[in-house]
């Protein structure tokens, strides 16, 4: 089981790679799809997996990951906790603007509402954006794959003047007022 | 043309969808072109009943042919009643290997000799499957055509598929089919079900169940194109399962079953405590499983896997796999 860090390879010219971590391996496909048909400029490719550590057999074809990106679905509790665990594994590298969070299912109200407020403390406590995605239908899936792809192009150094971490200070999560008005964080 | 069979063709006629019912009457040949062509099926169904009533009188045409108008739609459409599947076992070794015209008039002499006042329509479809349309009537009545019962049969296999068998006729018939046939015995093959063809291909095991081999061929590309910009990172376990799913449950679509039954009754015996044995009553268990396609989901959850990424490992489904042996241990379909 290999780790990977975001800086001990180096970088290809004109190329973006971005990793989807999901523990069901539903929405990842079809985000894949989505961002590889939607980016023409750039070589984008995509790398599936089901959780961290990554096995270690891919090490040496594995390129440099620019982007992270951790796929959560609310209506299932494993996919908090499997998140949760992959984030351990994770180098510390990463999370200095090349993490991002997707979250499905945050509109359904049979969802219990601790767990989107955990996880906001949790995006909130790693300076790491948090997009919202709706997965049921084509529209949803693209649309995700344009946010994460204007996330990609910023990891990636392709858009000038801007890095990961201005983008971290910009887009990061902010966790709501507690009820007595002081801001958590 | 009398007052049952007009009931008879009206019943039919009612139970055909207008969609299908030109293609119906053209295949069954009893009506000329012009005639065919009259009966326009933008009218309302009672008025096209009408008319093909008074066409039929034209015609000349009687009981047997009307039937052969249900018995048409009936195998182009089985899925209207619930067929019951039953097995045909023999006691000696010989096979008897029979062919169409033998087993016909074998199963009318004797069906017959059982009863006296019976109808029966025998006919072979194209993919080797003979077809009876029986109409039962006793002493007192004639054959009661509204109410027949179908029986379906491949000829070299020693399945036998029923609808509509009432519980009086069923010694009946069973001990026709299985002089006819050249068998012992009949036994309940405890499946049942609206589709047909589901139940044929789980008895049959016309769906191709791969054995697991000590060198496995790789498996075809399920995507056509695969992007080669996209890699998954697991690809061999996914690989791995996807082989696994399909030595359990085969390459292709498998059966629609929708209920499955297991019923247990055995002594309980526990080494720790020992209050519970020895018992008089025995342990009795019945488990249920309802899926809309509970063949297809198990073969879903196999590849999905049940992934739990704690410092590592993972565990999978392989025990439903072995649970779910064909050959040995589903003794009971309901």
């Amino acid at each position: 089981m290999s780790s990977i860090k975001p800086f001990s390879k180096l970088p290809q010219l004109n190329t973006a790679n971005v990793l989807l971590v999901e523990n069901e391996g539903k929405l990842q496909n079809d985000l894949a799809d989505a961002i590889v048909q939607q980016e023409n400029n750039v070589n984008v490719t995509v790398r599936l997996a089901r959780g961290l550590p990554l096995p270690a057999e891919n090490e040496e074809n594995r390129p440099r990951i620019d982007l992270v990106v951790f796929i959560v679905h609310l209506s299932s509790e494993l996919s908090l906790v499997s998140t949760e665990n992959s984030l351990k594994q994770l180098d510390t590298g990463y999370f200095l603007g090349k993490v991002c969070f997707l979250v499905t299912g945050a509109r359904c109200g049979l969802v219990p509402d601790e767990r989107l407020v955990s996880l906001r403390k949790l995006a909130g406590s790693l300076h790491c954006p948090l997009l919202f995605a709706e997965d049921q239908t084509r529209e949803g899936v693209s649309t995700a794959a344009q946010r994460v792809l204007k996330i990609l192009r910023v990891s990636a150094g392709l858009v000038p003047m801007v890095t990961g971490l201005y983008l971290s200070s910009l887009t990061r999560c902010t966790v709501p007022l507690d009820s007595d008005g002081s801001v958590q964080d | 043309m009398d007052a049952a069979a007009e009931a008879l063709l009206r019943q039919t006629v009612r139970r055909i969808p207008s969609s299908k019912l030109n293609g119906v009457l053209g295949r069954w040949g009893c009506l000329s072109e012009a005639q065919l062509g009259s009966l326009e099926s933008m009218q309302p169904k009672w008025l096209l009943c009408d008319n093909l009533i008074s066409l039929c009188r034209e015609n000349d045409l009687s009981m047997k042919h009307v039937a052969e108008v249900e018995m048409l739609y009936c195998i182009e459409n089985p899925k209207r009643g619930m067929w019951y599947a039953y097995q045909m076992v023999e006691t000696d070794d010989e096979a008897q290997s029979l062919e169409l015209m033998h087993f016909r008039e074998r199963f009318k002499a004797h069906l017959k000799d059982l009863i006296g006042h019976v109808s029966i329509k025998l006919k072979r479809h194209q993919d080797e499957s003979v077809w009876i349309r029986i109409a039962w009537g006793d002493n007192f009545n004639r054959p009661n055509h509204l109410k027949p019962t179908y029986v379906m049969h491949h000829l070299q296999t020693p399945y036998v598929f029923v609808s509509g068998l009432t519980n009086k006729h069923k010694p009946l018939l069973f001990q026709a089919l299985v002089l006819a046939a050249g068998y012992s015995s009949i036994k309940n093959a405890h499946l049942n079900g609206r589709c047909i063809t589901a139940l044929r291909d789980l008895l049959m095991r016309q769906y191709k169940q791969v054995f697991p081999s000590s060198c496995p061929k790789p498996l075809k590309e399920s995507n056509p194109l695969p992007n080669p910009n996209i890699e998954n990172e697991h690809a061999k376990l996914v690989e791995h399962k996807q082989r696994a799913a399909a030595e359990a449950f085969g390459y292709e679509d498998p059966p629609k079953l929708e209920r499955a039954t297991y019923k247990l009754e055995t002594k309980y015996r526990e080494h720790g405590n020992e209050s519970l044995n020895g018992r008089d009553e025995p342990f009795r268990g019945v488990v249920k499983f309802t899926s809309s396609n509970l063949l297809e989901s198990l073969k879903y959850c196999i590849t999905s896997g049940a992934y739990l990424f704690h410092s590592g490992k993972y565990h999978t489904l392989e025990l439903l796999i072995c649970c779910l042996n064909y050959h040995s241990c589903f003794p009971s379909f309901l």
